[in-house]
């Protein structure tokens, strides 16, 4: 005890700082929390209620493969908003991106020669989707750098081009002759699922994209951490007028962050629409470009929460169906995830409250430890 | 930090061991249990989602049976088959699909379960229809005859249009069969009704209230008197700006889709900007159906095609914005179209769009 104390006095006396996971812990709990109120309220059980929830999403293989595959998209997603995010950008466009992602693979699938071997056939359609999510990416970027017009208005607007640029091309290029609304079913050999996967995990969607999205985690982690260009990113990110200062070519970095955000919302499209389902529908906006900004902010917006929080959304995504079956409305589960969303979004509540208990702690410290001196 | 850690594990455990008592005591289920998945549309939809539910629920109140129904997390056919799958793990064995974006879905369903009886609505199932499966398709066209015939015998002179969502079959059916019965009111009972190709619009959305208000506007620029809103929420829109015009004074109406309407016209006044409504009882055919599965009659491997003479398609038994006169004389059509002797057109050959 004594000797603790005494280490504690040769180290700067001061309160620690909280961690941003456990901000983001502390965010899930109240969401938990909330929901189980809620589902009080409408006289249900909530142990019944999260336990079907789990069940959900994780009670056999089939169903640990498509929380799995559903997170996919929230990682790729997430890690599409964190990466323009850490420059300062805010990417609302991840939807369009991902929409033109999709349609640009599923138009490869259909054309693409059968005879072309898989894995070659692979690496074409990852490029493709990385390259016309970059462009769509770039697009805004570009729009900010040279014209200073805000992201988040460009990037909206390019959902929308995007939208209806899918709209025309499925009946154009990939109609579907029984049903007018959707695309032509993908066969299974063109899309990014494998037999031998699909047959391990009971017939579920679990599919090469989620190996995509681990690689993209740590490409994204070595670029923002050991690579200049990460730190010049993070550098505009943090104060550009500073960044400029120190030379760091700013409209670049800002167009290279939108690119790369963009290409992987491409990807997201690739292992949603060519992964997760086999076809596209017209009239649809993904919620994913939406749902990766709440994703990201659970994350802290760094590649390896993203991940965690990304399977905690997949998993309450596809577990809410299993909690709705008891009776509890579907509504619910998606009222938790908000909630957790706004315990996130008010982080520096959470934070400060932290902050606040171990500073409470510190003083109780150094109250004894000023009391043994005085001794 | 270590004390957080360990609580939140605490509580974890704690959790985990409610949990698996929860499990365990809930495993047998021995009554019907009768669900429902909904399509791209909400449950309050007060169009297709709504009123397969009604039928569900009517029946399910009726013979004493847990009903509940399912919003999927997104639409597509992997969506779907997790939301079906959800339902039968919760031990429900009857499930009704509202919607075409189902075929797929049932179609893969169709084959993993024996003992799950599924209803598709609006899709005939074209790559064959399991044993425990009914497909049910409506002649929209008749409906569509009916309400068009309607509209012309109420308007007697004027320009009618037509608001759709996507150009698909059903919402093709609609129109085809309007025009059709404009038509034959304009040749039978001497009405003046007049049809310009431009006024036949497909919005290519069936959720974009905005766009359906700013395309009915559009037309009662033009001059339309009536416009057919077949467009679900989109439709919706298309209502709303009859009722802003009907309450500024204009004499317009609308004529609503798929369910009764009329009070989505609601004036505020007791009075409904909305003729009539071109329907298809899908409540009533969904409770037919959980009937039939309670009684173990459940026609599995069959495909209903039903119209008029099934009274499953038509206008609302009552239409305060007819004339009873009118009424009449649309139910003699309607008993013509029953006898065969009137045949409605489930193409376009000769109309518009």
């Amino acid at each position: 005890m004594k000797n603790k104390s005494t280490k504690v006095i040769n180290k700067p006396l001061q309160a620690k700082k909280v961690p941003s996971f456990l901000v983001s812990i502390s965010a899930v709990i109240l969401g938990v929390i909330a929901g189980s109120i809620l589902i009080l309220i409408i006289g249900k059980n909530p142990i019944v209620g999260f336990e079907r929830l789990l069940f959900g999403a994780f009670s056999n293989k089939r169903r640990i493969g498509n929380t799995l595959s559903m997170s996919t998209q929230l990682i790729l997603m997430g890690l599409s908003f964190s990466f323009a995010y850490k420059t300062g950008l805010f990417n609302i466009g991840g939807s369009g991106q991902m929409l033109m992602g999709g349609i640009v693979s599923t138009i490869l699938g259909h054309y693409l020669p059968s005879s072309l071997p898989k894995p070659v056939y692979i690496v074409i359609v990852v490029i493709g989707a990385l390259a016309i999510g970059g462009l769509w990416g770039l697009i805004a970027g570009f729009l900010k750098a040279k014209f200073n017009v805000h992201e988040v208005v460009s990037s909206i607007m390019l959902n929308w081009i995007a939208y209806w640029l899918v709209y025309d091309f499925i009946p154009r290029f990939v109609k579907d002759q029984a049903i007018a609304v959707k695309s032509k079913p993908l066969d299974f050999s063109r899309t990014l699922g494998l037999e031998w996967l699909r047959k391990a995990t009971g017939m579920s969607t679990l599919n090469l994209g989620f190996l995509f999205a681990i690689i993209a985690c740590v490409v994204i982690w070595f670029i923002l951490e050991k690579t200049t260009l990460g730190f010049n990113l993070k550098a505009v990110g943090a104060n550009k007028y500073c960044a400029e200062y120190a030379g760091i070519k700013i409209q670049k970095s800002i167009m290279i962050s939108m690119a790369i955000a963009g290409a992987l919302a491409g990807l997201a499209g690739l292992t949603y629409y060519c992964g997760y389902s086999n076809l596209m529908e017209m009239g649809k906006m993904p919620n994913e470009g939406f749902d990766g900004i709440a994703v990201a902010l659970l994350g802290n917006c760094s590649p390896i929460g993203v991940f965690f929080a990304a399977i905690f959304f997949g998993a309450l995504k596809m577990g809410k169906g299993s909690l709705a079956a008891t009776g509890i409305p579907t509504e619910l589960a998606d009222t938790i995830i908000a909630t957790i969303i706004y315990f996130t979004a008010t982080s520096v509540i959470i934070a400060s409250f932290w902050n606040k208990i171990y500073k409470k702690r510190y003083e109780k410290k150094k109250a004894k430890l000023e009391g043994e001196e005085k001794k | 930090m270590k004390k957080t850690i360990a609580l939140a594990l605490a509580l974890l455990l704690c959790f985990s061991v409610f949990a698996q008592g929860a499990a365990e005591t809930k495993t047998e289920t021995p009554a019907l249990k009768v669900g429902m998945v909904t399509d791209s549309g909400t449950i309050d939809d007060r169009s297709f989602n709504q009123g397969t539910f009604e039928g569900v629920k009517k029946a399910a109140e009726e013979f004493g049976l847990e009903c509940t129904y399912l919003r999927p997390s997104g639409t597509t056919t992997t969506d779907y088959v997790t939301a079906i799958t959800d339902l039968y793990d919760a031990g429900y064995r009857f499930i009704a699909c509202p919607g075409f974006l189902f075929a797929d879905a049932v179609a893969q369903v169709q084959a993993m379960y024996d003992d799950l009886m599924l209803v598709i609505i609006d899709d005939a199932l074209s790559a064959g229809i399991g044993a425990n499966s009914v497909a049910v398709v409506f002649k929209e066209h008749e409906s569509g005859f009916l309400a068009g015939l309607a509209t012309a015998l109420k308007l007697e002179e004027g320009s009618v249009g037509f608001l759709g969502g996507m150009e698909i079959p059903s919402v093709q059916k609609f129109n085809w069969g309007f025009q059709q019965g404009v038509i034959y009111a304009n040749e039978n009972y001497g009405t003046k009704i007049t049809m310009d190709p431009s006024n036949f619009v497909y919005s290519g959305s069936f959720a974009d209230i905005a766009l359906g208000q700013q395309i009915a506007n559009t037309l009662f620029s033009k001059g339309v008197d009536a416009v057919f809103c077949a467009a679900g929420t989109t439709g919706v829109g298309g209502l709303n700006e009859t009722k802003n015009r009907a309450l500024s004074g204009e004499n317009v109406w609308a004529v609503g889709v798929d369910v009764d309407q009329y009070y989505e016209g609601d004036l505020g006044n007791g009075k409904s900007c909305i003729l009539t409504s071109a329907m298809k009882d899908v409540t009533g055919v969904a409770y037919d159906m959980v009937k039939a599965a309670v009684e173990g009659k459940f026609p599995g491997g069959t495909l209903l095609t039903l119209g008029v003479a099934d009274d499953r398609a038509g206008i609302p038994a009552s239409n305060p914005n007819l004339t009873p006169e009118i009424e009449a004389k649309v139910a003699e059509v309607a008993a013509l179209i029953k006898a065969g002797t009137v045949v409605v057109r489930d193409n376009g050959a000769g109309l518009i769009k």
